[in-house]
């Protein structure tokens, strides 16, 4: 410390920053720039280490373009009428967002309860809503980039259509939110990595891959392909291949419907844990 | 002018079972060098996590600056600065983000952090560090960023949990130069600290905790005379029952023995 003057001069003109200070127009308010730092705190983290969050997920999205679109798809031929490999892609671009969704958030939350460095953002004046949507919006973004990339990289080697805009980009961003409020709920949850590993390994992937990324369940045997319709990630697939290629098994009014339903419950459930400082707040 | 921080009847039970609070009751004026000592696990730290919003109190009462810690905890809290003891820092950070991400969660515009920033770098000798990740930085590197980030949003309050634990000799002058220089300037210091020499040096009022009750308050000087000790360290040791402990104590057996 080099004995400079001047070092504390704390502000003791009556109120105290960052709560109700109203600023001049047209700059941001308090609430505003904490928000905006909470979520710029969870991009640079996944920036930081773009080789695992963003690298990794776009090379497996292509390697699982190149095995089963170009490899298998060269023998399957069409299915439903488009070519294999643009019949799944519409399920490898939601699949992409979901998990990086998941597993940035899940990851992010434990990592900072393991350092301690979440107190940092509990101890500011930032408001439980503030702070949940803070942490969710990371996970979201790094999805919405690792599908975006897969979208314009696979829209520029095939000729990928966009039938239904409108349902595919309501259905898509419902998924991309409902896994981010599943990997905060989960980080949140996790006292350990291994905790975050599990949901990871043994429920969101064996859910996504059964839930038809790679097949469609209409040609499934039975009793699996009425058991495929107790998997809720089937109908996510479903919306966003509707949106894409126009072609569903499942009821879109309902899908959505559901899924809306389904993301504002889980949305509630981590606000009402955020505001009780569940595994938070000791 | 009301309290810094003004604590009622403050009780924390851990889900464990674990009563770490028994129904504190603390008073810390506006402008005060407030000392609070306690053996581990007496509650010091669960005291300060319970007015920074780091732990929810079980009952009781907590206002800083006259706003409700728990209820209106957004004027509360910024108007706090945690030092907290252990060295929590974001691995993913460098330095100065460290410092840039904490005043914008305490609602900072981006000019006013990057002054602030630039400032309380040079102060802490942070400055050519200024690109490191916090996770390269040397302990007593980690513990001056700590203070400094605690300083950032400029607190009324400043709490240092145990902030010279484990530091050199020469850090730990500069960080009671510094303290010190702050209190002057008027922020009102809540310290928590085992080395006694550190609290009668930089406090003005002292309070003992053990057990999660505070048992004494006063000067230095006052807990000595009421406890009828020639020092505060006497006095601490004469609240946790170790008197045979003490220096003087010791001394006064190794004379004996050689006289033998």
């Amino acid at each position: 410390m080099n004995g400079k003057p001047e070092i504390g001069d704390p502000p003791h003109d009556g109120q105290a920053r960052g709560a109700t200070r109203r600023p001049r127009s047209g700059r941001l308010t308090p609430g505003q720039i904490r928000f905006i730092t909470l979520v710029r705190r969870e991009i640079t983290r996944f920036v930081k280490i773009k080789r695992q969050t963003l690298g990794a997920p776009l090379l497996e999205t292509f390697l699982y373009i190149s095995v089963f679109g170009a490899a298998l798809g060269s023998r399957i031929k069409q299915l439903h009428g488009v070519d294999y490999v643009v019949f799944i892609i519409p399920g490898l671009i939601m699949m992409a967002w979901a998990t990086n969704a998941f597993s940035n958030n899940s990851s992010s939350i434990l990592q900072q309860k393991f350092q301690g460095a979440i107190q940092d953002q509990l101890s500011s004046p930032a408001s439980p809503a503030e702070l949940l949507l803070g942490f969710s919006l990371g996970g979201f973004l790094r999805g919405m980039m690792v599908s975006s990339i897969t979208f314009v990289v696979a829209s520029l080697m095939i000729d990928l259509p966009v039938d239904h805009p409108f349902v595919l980009l309501a259905g898509i961003f419902l998924v991309g939110f409902f896994f981010s409020q599943l990997g905060v709920l989960v980080g949140v949850r996790a006292e350990q990595f291994d905790d975050v590993a599990f949901y990871q390994t043994f429920v969101l992937q064996p859910l996504i891959f059964l839930g038809g990324v790679f097949y469609s369940a209409a040609l499934l045997p039975e009793p699996f392909q009425t058991l495929t319709q107790f998997n809720p990630v089937y109908y996510m697939i479903n919306l966003v291949r509707y949106g894409f290629i126009g072609y569903s098994e499942a009821n879109i009014a309902l899908s959505l419907g559901f899924l809306t339903v389904a993301t504002a419950a889980l949305l509630a459930v981590n606000l009402r844990l955020f505001r009780s400082g569940y595994r938070l707040r000791a | 002018m009301p309290t810094a921080l003004e604590i009622t009847k403050l009780t924390k039970r851990y889900p464990t079972g674990v009563d770490a609070l028994k129904g504190v009751s603390l008073s810390i004026e506006d402008g005060e060098f407030f000392g609070l000592l306690g053996p581990n696990g007496a509650g010091k730290s669960t005291l300060i996590h319970c007015a920074t919003g780091l732990a929810q109190p079980t009952s009781g009462t907590i206002e800083i600056f006259g706003n409700d810690a728990i209820h209106h905890y957004r004027e509360a809290r910024a108007a706090v600065g945690l030092a907290p003891q252990e060295l929590n820092l974001d691995w993913f950070l460098t330095v100065e983000e460290s410092l840039d991400y904490h005043g914008g969660y305490f609602g900072m515009p981006k000019r006013e952090r990057r002054e602030r920033v630039a400032e309380l770098l040079d102060t802490f000798s942070l400055t050519d560090k200024r690109d490191d990740r916090t996770r390269t930085l040397s302990g007593g590197m980690k513990r001056r960023l700590i203070l400094a980030r605690a300083m950032l949003h400029r607190p009324r309050l400043l709490i240092l949990d145990e902030p010279t634990a484990g530091v050199d000799v020469e850090l730990r002058l500069e960080l009671w130069h510094y303290v010190q220089r702050v209190n002057a300037e008027g922020t009102t210091i809540l310290l928590t600290t085992h080395y006694l020499e550190e609290a009668e040096q930089l406090c003005n009022q002292i309070a003992f905790i053990n057990d999660g009750e505070i048992v004494a308050q006063g000067t230095s000087a006052e807990l000595a005379d009421r406890y009828g000790t020639a020092s505060l360290e006497d006095a601490y040791l004469t609240l946790v029952g170790r008197k045979e402990l003490s220096r003087a104590h010791i001394a006064d057996a190794g004379e004996a023995e050689g006289t033998t």
